[in-house]
């Protein structure tokens, strides 16, 4: 794969669509003029052509759900093992997870769902994110999935972790509840439905400290693109996604079409989502310390931890890995590493399709010579 | 005669190297150079259990807060006044780790009797190259030369201490491959450290108020619980575990009913977790006292350029 000539910086002010061609053609022309002009091997609108996630994932389904309008949009892979449940960050969409999911399957089962307001999931209030519905979202898919009885669950959340706590320690107390019947437990050999969680890219003193400036960043994103290859394109070019062919999966989603203005615009008004940010983050790294599974963080620099998860890490709560050349979605970027760290957590782990040995079953230490 | 002058000017050398340190002032990567070499003639000949004589001082974790080292030695006394062990991690974190360790191999190199320096997790080219030892050394010298000096001798570190044959010293803590001393004593330990196995359990395992052997949430090592730490004390004819790598608030933490102990010497960790530190005295009549310290006076941090947060929704 041949990289594309990288934009050197992105400018402060929006970038329209005819600026960004403007931007390209001095390139092109002095490339020309050193070159004698011949076709490209392949054109730009190839390289950014959208690909189906059908490529990646086995099946795609709605579910709806009881009693109310909702129905949201699910991507699953795999047929054996625990399940890896998938909740992407502010913005993207389940498919932000598709060429991760392609190894994952491999050795576990995984569920991406699109959250609400996001992908192609549909709900009476697209707008409403707030921790208390978005959770009650993803218990309500779990529960048409599964119903009484869920698979083992891993979940891994980009950015949305708040969201991994509550929703893990509400799996532990409905099963605790439901399991409380010692021949469902022993049957079960799991006390939890719950049996990892993995949060990729957040933290929250880092992030509440960089709150004020999200609006900024959002409008500063370009706005409207007149094909789904112009957005893609952007966003490898803009250096939000460094995987094209990620990109190329995970963008469609994103995006809707705006007959008036005849142009592509973001599927999520995240904007009009501000007043739900705080809650997403607030207190995050104390429950994460204290849901009790194994835990597994990954970040995409030495970001600054703040001073309750340096404290935990250096205790031995949690697992944590940085990942090296990689923006803020790891599971994009570097999908192939991605993919091989949820995999050995959950061998290092020993979790099963049905969950972890029960500690009281836990095999006796033994010496190798 | 030649020969005595010329260790007599190395010696001189040494001392001004070392006085440079305390000033917080790092060597030129030719001085790192010759004063790793001469660490690693010194350290082939320790054992990979290192016997240690009392009195003896105790250190866990200093994780490049050099301020804190000195106000450690303040506390504690200078070496070779007094006799230190360190339990290794000496890099990664904090802002000075280049200061730091090669204060501390300086000191080996010119007390090598008085001062025991052991491998923690942290002493390992893969780690050094995520947590910030290995931009450091860039940063401060301009290329990765002297980051690669170190992290060839941190290959000869030893890795456990036994002071007076009762108290077992290690960064992290116990293994399921691993019985006896000789067990240890029979490894090849000059390697990088493996992702798994004895010698990666012995610099990254934890314990643990649950019996038996755990799998770490860390993702390395392992938990051990009382009763393995009891049939490991018993077995080897031993006193004590003493050993460091975890953060504990007041600088020391007792488990396993006074059997292990936690060591933690780096104090208000990361500049950011207000905990106190702690070292470890051990006189010659075999007492023990803990001495917690408090991070030294705060100076400016060194300007680490905080760059506008990108989009993390």
């Amino acid at each position: 794969m041949d990289s594309s000539s990288h934009m050197a910086s992105l400018p402060e002010d929006i970038i329209t669509d005819e600026h960004l061609q403007q931007q390209t053609q001095p390139a092109s022309a002095s490339a020309f003029a050193s070159v004698p002009q011949r076709p490209p091997t392949k054109s730009s609108s190839e390289k950014y052509a959208p690909l189906d996630w059908s490529v990646y994932f086995d099946k795609e389904d709605d579910v709806a759900i009881p009693e109310s309008n909702d129905v949201f949009h699910v991507y699953t892979a795999g047929t054996e093992g625990p399940v890896v449940f998938c909740l992407h960050g502010g913005g993207y969409s389940g498919l932000s997870f598709a060429v991760s999911a392609s190894k994952i399957k491999e050795k576990a089962r995984v569920v991406a769902m699109d959250l609400r307001g996001h992908g192609k999931s549909l709900t009476e209030d697209d707008l409403d994110l707030s921790v208390e519905t978005m959770c009650n979202d993803v218990l309500a898919v779990i529960k048409e999935l599964y119903s009484d009885s869920p698979p083992a669950i891993i979940l891994v959340g980009h950015s949305c972790i708040i969201l991994l706590t509550i929703i893990g320690k509400k799996l532990l107390h409905h099963q605790s509840m439901g399991g409380s019947i010692a021949v469902h437990v022993a049957a079960r050999r799991s006390l939890s439905a719950l049996a990892g969680l993995v949060v990729v890219d957040v933290v929250e003193g880092t992030a509440m400290a960089s709150l004020i400036h999200m609006q900024k960043i959002l409008s500063s994103r370009m706005q409207h693109f007149s094909s789904i290859e112009k957005a893609i394109e952007w966003s490898v070019r803009g250096g939000s996604l460094r995987n094209i062919d990620s990109a190329r999966v995970s963008i469609p989603a994103t995006l809707k079409y705006d007959h008036s203005k005849k142009c592509y615009l973001y599927r999520t008004e995240l904007e009009k989502t501000e007043q739900y940010w705080k809650g997403w983050y607030e207190g995050l790294s104390d429950k994460f310390l204290s849901c009790p599974v194994p835990k597994l963080l990954l970040l995409a620099g030495t970001d600054r931890l703040d001073r309750s998860l340096t404290i935990g890490q250096m205790q031995g709560k949690f697992q944590m890995v940085v990942v090296r050349h990689t923006g803020h979605a790891i599971q994009e970027d570097v999908p192939d590493e991605f993919a091989t760290l949820i995999v050995n957590f959950i061998s290092r782990n020993r979790i099963g399709p049905h969950g972890i040995e029960i500690p009281g079953l836990r095999k006796p230490a033994f010496s190798k010579p | 005669m030649g020969a005595n002058s010329m260790l007599a000017e190395f010696s001189h050398d040494l001392d001004d190297q070392i006085s440079q340190l305390m000033q917080c002032k790092p060597l030129s990567e030719q001085q790192v150079r010759g004063l790793c070499e001469k660490a690693k003639e010194i350290l082939t000949d320790e054992s990979n259990v290192q016997p240690v004589k009392s009195p003896v001082t105790i250190c866990g974790d200093i994780h490049g807060q050099f301020h804190d080292l000195a106000e450690l030695f303040r506390i504690g006394g200078k070496c070779p006044d007094t006799n230190y062990l360190f339990m290794g991690d000496y890099v990664d974190r904090g802002y000075y780790s280049v200061e730091t360790v090669s204060l501390l191999v300086a000191l080996k190199v010119r007390y090598p009797q008085r001062i025991t320096i052991l491998r923690g997790n942290h002493e390992s080219r893969q780690i050094t190259q995520v947590y910030g030892f290995y931009d450091e050394c860039l940063r401060k010298y301009g290329n990765a030369n002297v980051w690669k000096t170190f992290t060839d001798l941190f290959d000869f570190f030893p890795l456990t201490a036994l002071v007076e044959s009762e108290i077992f010293c290690l960064h992290g803590g116990l293994s399921p491959s691993i019985e006896t001393l000789d067990n240890i004593r029979n490894f090849d330990r000059v390697q990088e450290v493996p992702h798994e196995g004895p010698m990666c359990d012995l610099l990254w395992s934890d314990p643990d108020d649950r019996c038996g052997w755990g799998i770490s949430p860390r993702g390395a090592g392992y938990t051990f619980g009382q009763d393995i730490s009891e049939q490991f004390n018993h077995t080897n004819s031993l006193k004590l575990i003493a050993r460091a790598h975890q953060l504990v608030m007041d600088g020391f933490n007792w488990a396993h009913e006074q059997k292990v102990v936690t060591i933690f010497s780096a104090p208000n960790y990361c500049y950011r977790c207000g905990n106190m530190a702690s070292i470890l005295e051990v006189d010659d009549c075999k007492g023990h006292t803990f001495i917690q310290f408090e991070p030294a006076p705060r100076r400016g941090e060194p300007d680490v350029t905080r760059r506008t947060p990108d989009y993390f929704l």
